[in-house]
């Protein structure tokens, strides 16, 4: 695998791969099987997530809706974590991945600091199976799976196929018939990192932040008991 | 499960000559569209990158039964996926599928049998070998077989009782009681959805509907929260989606609380508790009355005239329904009309309806949409279920010489599922008699409604002398027992399997993906053990029936026989796939199923107009209804001049029109009746429950994926209700029913019904592990596996188990089907008093008592039954006798 750190930009380019994600929201029905299936993927521990489905109420009875927004890294074309990490442990696959070296971290956040999207984490160290901890950790859009002609787990049990995953750079991909005939937005385009998960149909207002402040008392009251059991990640806010 | 068969051993025959041809295909070549990656099946760790061992299994998280493939890694199971072969599940798993390994797993399970020491209910226990435990158990079994053989009394054998809350054994419990001659096997389906049964099945069959929501452009959805819970919900979730998005169906959810189902949804109306009913009439009188029915469907498939349903119809108007329901008139007029005219159509229902006093009738109401608009078994439509059967190993026990009062209570003839939840009144009012009380999968300390009186008779060691568990974990139940003889999970042991998840009938199998932990032994062995230690010398009769060389022996015996499976391999073949016969591949573009040219391999339709064969015909005589006999047999129905095979009725028509309710006084059509709790006080509210998509009833609290995203249930209140009695959001709360009361937190919500209270009963546990009970830090029961997980020890971040409603729950039972009126309890809401702690229950086990009387009142056999069915034209005075009838 050839490393490609701080790998140009692929969308579109010739010969290559630009591996992306399109979520289909008119299809998710906030099931929460991505979140589990990428819980026991990768053996994450309690109190962090790789992948979430945010879960908003709007309206007042009887004219009201839940909205689910399934959030995960963006695997930028130009990622901010990657430029900015110090250490190199960050670096950008040249098919599009942007992949975490776990013994060059040294968990110094910067690049937590520097991605808009809150798409990072620092694994506890305390883990079940796997026993890597105390470094930075991300989605991977499961590259491991991918490399070997699998999807990634979150889009394999995605129930309402909300989840789609293709080469952006393949025009008779899925993902690029989807993504040429919808209207799709990205997160936070103004940020310029070329975020490649596609989302058809958003609620505008779900699009802004990831770790949004909690709504109801329920919500607030389990944020309050995440923060002091962890005072150095986020959360995502719960489903109440 | 026996009622079930009989339909299946239909669709079994038929498949078994077609399944050979559909399985025989290669699936070599892939089209070069869609996703580009492969779905599934195969899987490599993200650390090592090395191929994972596969091995196919069943899942029973919950009770839907997907197919999965469990992936092992040095002898672990590290990840469960769907299974690509499984025609219904199509490779995915929902939350709880996929973390279904945890349990496994999980630090606090049983790991050897266990003997009591202090009393019931203290925690004080004693490690015994599974060769102990299976002794003890054998021997108090065999005296009560001893004491009713010295009496010559059949009837004492059902002092034997198993009380299963969710039996996926494939009719391993059934045999092991009837060998022990007990017909007293308690089932839970009455907790469940009993009642939609019995609405549906005298009228075409086994079974609930199986829409084909992937091919219709209507769905009415009642009461059920399909996307989240309810039979199927995985496979349903994906075709509904595919539905409403890929086929742009239109569809209108009834429900009091906005489910992620209502939320769905085009349109969400939220209907009085218990007021579906009301509607689907009134639909179904705009559908008659305005001429939008199927005429030839109704003229020639049912047993009733369109004249006959007008005229029962006619008072059923819009603005009836509306004064019931508060669902506006103009709406009812308009979705009646809408379903009417877009074909195909489909409703879907689960226990919304059901779970009421009279919930049968609902049931029967909103089935009859389907059948006046001509949808049943139609492409897009509201179609038959799909199983198929498997045969009983030889000899097979007979059922008990004696029938069981608590199995099949005699007030109730047509609740063809049972009446499990009047069982602990029996007990205590001395109607029935226990002697040896087995618990498998059951949990009514924590499930059942006024779960307290089962929590004080499961104590009582004078009406339960002797009690023994087979759970593998300490539930609110189990931690009662005298002797606990742990089970294995659901990964680690075989079961034969079927369920109308779809449309394309299917059979699977449940095998050890890995062997059992740390020497635990699988309920069918244990069966095995103790039948072996009760008749050792095969005196007594039964050892034969239990004359398996080991477990594997006895699922060869199931599978290794049926025609079409057999030359496929018979069960190995479903060791090695997990699911039979395979239908082809699942498209990665749109999922459905297809064969290598990437043609949808279309399921079949009008499964009652397949047409009779000249040699089935053969000596068959018709009679002037149209119905084929032979031999004193049914065997179709003739229309038109030609010879079908129909449905599941005496009649094989379709039976809105129910000879045999009316036999006990009920109205033998569909009809509304206004429950009491209609007509509650201003200030009071129904409470409503509900289930989570990433939780099961009581099972899956201890199970840390799951916990930790839903690990509280705080009461749904709409904002103007809570406005009204100065509750803000997040406040304590007393919510009080004739029973008690419960302290617990409210949810500020627009998203209910301001007179309904939800409560979800995912959450609330005083048992079933530390991580349940939020008590991680605590030490470990020597018993448990222990040790266990760091994450859980380390990383368990939220502060808050919820509460659970079922203590204020009020028992009442549907007279007709038998099922637990869960939504019919009044209540007041109001801020907690001084001194009330979050989580304190307060429940009367006399008021219960008085809740048992008054539900006998409904009864046919009850004072209110004939004062409620006034309209029913039969001689009151000459009811059938109520008899013992039923067998377990």
């Amino acid at each position: 695998m050839a490393l490609g750190l701080q790998a140009p930009p692929s969308l579109g380019v010739p010969g290559k791969k630009r591996w992306a994600m399109v979520i289909d929201l008119r299809r998710c029905i906030g099931c929460m099987a991505c979140v589990c299936a990428d819980k026991a993927e990768y053996d994450v521990p309690l109190g962090v997530w790789r992948t979430i489905v945010k879960v908003k109420n709007t309206g007042k009875f009887p004219n009201t809706k839940r909205h689910f927004m399934p959030r995960l890294c963006n695997h930028c074309d130009n990622p901010p974590c990657v430029r900015n990490c110090p250490t190199q442990a960050t670096y950008k696959h040249e098919d599009g991945f942007v992949l975490q070296r776990y013994e060059r971290c040294i968990a110094c956040r910067t690049c937590i600091a520097a991605c808009p999207y809150n798409a990072r984490h620092v694994l506890p160290k305390n883990r079940d199976r796997v026993k890597i901890g105390g470094v930075v950790d991300k989605c991977t859009f499961c590259n491991h799976r991918v490399e070997k002609g699998l999807l990634p787990a979150c889009v394999q049990t995605c129930l309402g196929r909300s989840r789609i995953f293709g080469d952006l750079n393949d025009p008779k991909s899925e993902v690029s018939r989807l993504v040429a005939t919808h209207s799709t937005v990205v997160l936070k385009p103004g940020k310029g990192t070329q975020p490649q998960v596609y989302y058809i149909k958003p609620d505008r207002s779900l699009t802004e932040q990831a770790y949004s402040e909690p709504v109801s008392h329920a919500a607030k009251e389990d944020a309050k008991a995440f923060y002091r059991h962890n005072r150095g990640s986020k959360f995502f806010s719960g489903v109440l | 499960m026996s009622n079930f068969t009989s339909i299946s051993r239909r669709d079994f025959i038929k498949l078994g000559s077609a399944a050979g041809a559909v399985g025989a295909f290669g699936f070599g070549g892939r089209r070069l569209v869609a996703m580009e990656q492969k779905l599934g099946g195969q899987d490599f760790s993200a650390t090592s990158g090395g191929e994972r061992q596969s091995v196919p299994y069943t899942c029973l998280a919950c009770n839907i039964e997907d197919g999965g493939v469990a992936y092992v890694e040095n002898g672990r199971v590290v990840k469960l996926e769907g299974n690509m072969d499984h025609p219904n599940t199509r490779g995915k798993l929902c939350a709880k599928g996929n973390s279904g390994f945890l349990h496994i797993y999980d630090p606090d399970r049983i790991m050897t049998p266990l003997l009591r020491t202090g009393k019931r209910g203290e925690g004080k226990w004693k490690r015994i070998s599974y060769d102990e435990a299976t002794s003890l158990l054998a021997k108090k079994l065999r005296e009560v077989i001893d004491r009713a053989n010295a009496e010559d009394k059949p009837e004492i054998l059902n002092e034997i009782v198993l009380k299963w809350g969710r039996n996926r054994t494939g009719g391993a419990c059934e045999r092991f009681m009837h060998a022990l001659g007990s017909n007293s096997t308690i089932h839970h389906t009455d907790i469940c959805e009993a009642s939609k049964k019995v609405g549906l099945e005298p009228s075409w069959g086994p079974d609930i509907e199986s829409c084909d929501w992937a091919n219709t452009k209507y769905i009415l959805n009642f009461g059920s929260n399909v996307l989240e819970t309810a039979y199927f919900m995985n496979p349903n979730s994906q075709r509904l989606v595919d539905g409403v998005v890929g086929n742009k169906a239109k569809l209108v959810s009834f429900d009091v609380r906005m489910s992620n189902t209502s939320s769905f949804a085009d349109e969400w109306f939220a209907p009085f508790p218990g007021t579906d009913g009301a509607i689907a009439l009134a639909m179904a009188h705009v559908i008659m009355h305005e001429d939008l029915y199927d005429k030839d469907f109704v003229r020639d498939w049912t047993n009733v005239t369109a004249e006959q349903l007008k005229e029962h119809l006619k008072t059923y108007t819009p603005e009836f329904a509306e004064e019931e329901s508060g669902v506006p008139a103009k709406d009812i007029r308009r979705i009646a009309r809408e379903f009417a005219t877009t074909k195909p159509a489909t409703t879907f229902s689960y226990r919304g309806p059901v779970k009421h006093v009279y919930g049968t009738y609902q049931e029967a109401a909103i089935h009859m949409l389907n059948v006046i608009t001509g949808n049943v078994e139609k492409k897009g439509g509201y179609c038959l279920p799909r199983g198929m059967g498997w045969p009983q190993p030889e000899p097979e026990p007979p059922k008990g010489k004696a029938p069981s009062l608590l199995a099949s209570p005699p007030e109730y003839p047509l609740a063809s599922h049972h009446v499990s939840t009047l069982a602990p009144y029996r007990l205590k009012k001395g109607e029935a008699r226990v002697s040896v009380w087995m618990s498998f999968y059951d949990n009514p300390v924590y499930t059942y409604p006024s779960s307290h009186v089962w929590k004080e008779v499961l104590q009582d060691e004078n009406l339960i002398p002797f009690f023994v568990s087979f759970s593998p974990f300490m539930s609110e139940t189990t931690e009662n027992a005298d002797l606990i003889i742990p089970d294995v999970t659901y990964l680690e042991r075989h079961d034969p399997e079927s369920m109308p998840s779809g449309l394309y009938p299917c059979m699977s199998i449940r095998q050890p993906v890995v062997k059992p932990l740390g020497g635990t032994q699988e309920f069918r062995q244990t069966l095995i053990d103790v039948i072996h230690k009760v008749d050792p010398d095969g005196t007594l009769g039964i050892k034969k029936y239990f004359a398996f060389d080991s477990v594997e022996d006895w699922m060869r015996a199931h599978f290794d026989e049926i025609p079409g499976l057999k030359e496929q391999g018979g069960y190995d073949f479903l060791k090695k796939k997990g699911v039979w016969p395979i239908y082809g591949k699942v498209d990665p573009d749109t999922a459905k199923i297809v064969d290598r040219n990437g043609n949808e391999v279309e399921p079949d339709y009008a499964l009652h107009e397949k047409q009779l064969s000249q040699s089935q015909m053969e000596g068959a005589e018709i009679d002037e209804q149209g119905t084929i006999r032979k031999d004193g047999k049914a065997i179709g129905v003739q229309i038109n001049g030609k010879n079908y095979v129909g449905f599941g009725t005496p009649s094989k028509k379709i039976e809105l029109y129910k000879e045999n309710f009316k036999k006990y006084g009920f109205n033998p059509l569909p009809v509304y009746k206004r429950l009491p709790s209609r007509d509650k006080k201003d200030n009071e509210m129904v409470l409503s429950t509900y289930k989570v998509n990433v939780h099961t009833q009581s099972r899956t609290a201890s199970i840390k994926y799951l916990a930790e995203l839903y690990h509280k249930n705080p009461a749904w209140i709409n904002s103007k209700s809570a406005a009204a009695r100065g509750i803000k959001d997040g406040e304590l709360i007393r919510v009080t029913s004739k029973l008690g009361y419960i302290v617990t937190q409210a949810h500020v919500t627009e998203g209910i019904r301001p007179d309904v209270i939800a409560i979800s009963t995912a959450c609330g546990h005083s048992s079933y592990g530390r991580l349940s009970q939020l008590k991680v830090k605590e030490q470990a029961p020597v018993w448990s596996q222990g040790g266990g997980d760091v994450d859980i020890a380390n990383n368990v971040w939220w502060d808050d188990k919820g509460v659970h409603p079922n203590p204020i729950i009020q028992l009442a039972v549907d007279p007709i089907g038998g099922s637990q009126g869960w939504f019919d309890t009044v209540v007041t809401v109001s801020k907690a008093e001084p001194g009330d702690s979050y989580g304190d229950v307060k429940a009367s086990v006399e008021a219960s008592v008085k809740d048992y009387e008054e539900t006998l009142r409904y009864a046919y056999t009850g004072d209110l039954h004939r004062k409620n069915h006034k309209e029913v034209d039969i001689e009151w005075d000459h009811l059938p006798p109520a008899s013992l009838h039923g067998h377990g």
